[in-house]
């Protein structure tokens, strides 16, 4: 099976991060600029401009391309802070911009007819219409997956459209509704979409009661963890809420995604890039899944199934899924 | 200027048996004062060597930050104020009024420092804790990840020519703190091995009869139904 022309991209959090993925095998390198105008808009996250000129430089030295995020939605009125986040991308050499915004996708297709455009998760494109149809309207190269579909249905996908797709290969999971999920601006009044961050920060309280720690994302209990039970993420998707009597994960476990078994079947359905999630993680984090992931991928270059990694104690809740590629639970 | 009082702790996270936990003990009749030196010339390391970590925290700037290295007899206090930052020593947080505060054995605090473990991996292991705000957390969680810190490169360039002799010398420290490590983690076993053996037979007889009590309440609910 070859490999050839297939990307590794990795997630940049900041500066050190993305010498990490570098130095661990990234093919290309993702970041945002710190800002609303990325999905991981954290505090004492992402690049100012001149960390990324200087980010840009260290990658292209060694081979290595940069995709600047600007996936938000600009606020109704105000799209200005996000056609300068595009603008600055293109002037300071950014190989692709990934955008989700219809306005944005055109604007960016209008300014910068040589910047190569693909298009978020966040934009939520699961369908061969509605890919070509940014393909065909802004000249989108490439999209990123929603993590709704299984392998078969990628490889489908993958034959009826003229671009490349990406698909999510580890890191933290949504409930499949990007870029319209809502349940994090119930909770806080703050949009993941607009304002960037899914969870702020601001709003999350951990409580430690001498029994267990207790989790609150605006004010509403939605964890609670004894001794030693492995912790995850505060979002409403992944809390343990009472529902008929029985205290369950209603929406979904806290896990990661980890498809290094499935590499071979992702390529042979005609994915050209696989996406580590996790710019909110360590440089630790960022090294130890794009090496294990590096590996893989060589290891399938060469004719040989990717050996069995152990990244469990880098997983949300220590634990890890294949998610919607295999659908276990259809 | 303080920002909001911390809540109190109730169950902070336990030392393991190191190295660290003995010397920490040794250090306890030390007043904090006299390490007050040793903290002032780190921060001043940070300042010209990883300017960026104050510049990352600039959202915060009132902050006070508490560290607790769990295996120690004192507390960190951290205020990445622009103007004046400061990192003071104390003997607890008794008289601090901290937005936030994090909680990990020393050597889990380097390696974070270092970037040789994840922030968010020790955080869902629960070994590493915090408290309070945590937007203040995060941000200096991710300025201190992002700044690459090298911590021999470090107090090489802060040395000048005593730096080779002293890191020699680090070096060698190092192999005796990690073979002591090892040696005192084989007492810890020899030691904790029958409590530990004897507790994981009570909690699966725990687990035998719950099942037991899960399956006469099911039948209970069956024969009513009949």
């Amino acid at each position: 099976m070859t490999v050839e022309g297939v990307e590794l991209v990795c997630p940049a959090g900041t500066p050190a991060a993305l010498k990490a993925a570098v130095d661990a095998g990234a093919d290309a390198v993702y970041l945002g600029f710190r800002d609303e105008t990325n999905a991981r808009n954290f505090p004492g996250l992402n690049f100012s401009r001149p960390e990324l000129a200087k980010g840009i430089v260290y990658a292209h030295e060694r081979g290595a391309r940069v995709l600047v995020a600007i996936n938000t939605f600009p606020r109704a009125g105000q799209p200005e802070l996000w056609h300068r986040a595009v603008d600055d991308a293109a002037r300071l050499g950014a190989d692709a911009v990934i955008l989700a915004d219809l306005g944005l996708c055109d604007y960016a297709a209008r300014t910068h007819p040589d910047l190569r455009l693909h298009l978020s998760v966040q934009a939520s494109a699961s369908s061969a219409e509605a890919i070509s149809f940014y393909h065909r309207a802004f000249g989108i190269r490439r999209a990123v997956l929603p993590r709704v579909l299984s392998v078969a249905e990628i490889a489908t996908l993958c034959a009826g459209v003229p671009i490349e797709m990406e698909v999510f290969v580890f890191g933290g999971l949504c409930v499949m509704a990007e870029g319209r999920c809502s349940l994090s601006s119930y909770a806080t009044g703050h949009s993941p979409n607009i304002d960037g961050a899914c969870s702020p920060a601001s709003h999350v309280r951990y409580r430690d009661t001498g029994s267990a720690v207790v989790s609150e994302l605006g004010g509403f209990t939605i964890n609670r963890f004894g001794p030693g039970e492995p912790a995850g993420y505060p979002t409403l998707c992944k809390g343990r809420f009472e529902a008929n009597g029985k205290l369950s994960y209603l929406f979904e476990e806290p896990s990661s995604l980890n498809t290094l078994d499935l590499l071979p079947e992702l390529i042979a359905a005609g994915v050209k890039a696989f996406k580590i999630e996790g710019r909110q993680r360590g440089r630790a984090y960022v090294a130890d899944v794009v090496g294990a992931f590096r590996r893989a991928v060589d290891a399938i270059g060469r004719g040989e199934r990717p050996a069995v990694e152990m990244l469990d104690g880098i997983t949300e809740g220590g634990r890890q899924t294949a998610g919607a590629y295999e659908r276990k639970w259809r | 200027m303080l920002s909001e009082r911390r809540e109190p702790v109730s169950r902070p996270v336990e030392p393991p048996f190191s190295p660290i936990l003995l010397a920490g003990l040794a250090l306890a009749v030390v007043p904090p004062r006299l390490l007050q030196p040793l903290f002032d010339a780190i921060l001043a390391v940070v300042r010209r060597r990883h300017p960026d970590i104050l510049d990352r925290l600039s959202d915060f700037p009132n902050a006070v930050i508490g560290i607790d290295p769990v295996d120690l007899p004192f507390v960190l206090v951290l205020e990445p104020w622009p103007e004046q930052p400061r990192l003071q020593v104390h003997r607890d947080f008794e008289l601090v009024q901290a937005s936030a505060v994090i909680r990990g054995p020393l050597e889990m605090l380097f390696d974070l420092a270092e970037g040789r473990i994840d922030g968010d991996a020790a955080f869902f292991s629960r070994q590493l804790v915090f408290e309070g705000d945590t937007e203040v957390v995060l941000a200096l969680r991710n300025a201190i990840d992002g700044a690459g810190i090298n911590l021999e490169e470090d107090f090489a360039a802060t040395l000048g020519p005593l730096a080779r002799p002293l890191l020699r010398a680090s070096n060698i420290g190092g192999r005796v703190y990690r073979r002591l490590a090892e040696d005192m983690g084989k007492i810890s076993s020899a030691l904790l091995g029958p409590l530990l053996r004897g507790s994981n037979t009570q909690s699966a007889r725990i687990a035998e009869l719950e099942q037991q009590v899960a399956e006469l309440r099911r039948g209970l609910k069956a024969r009513g139904r009949g």
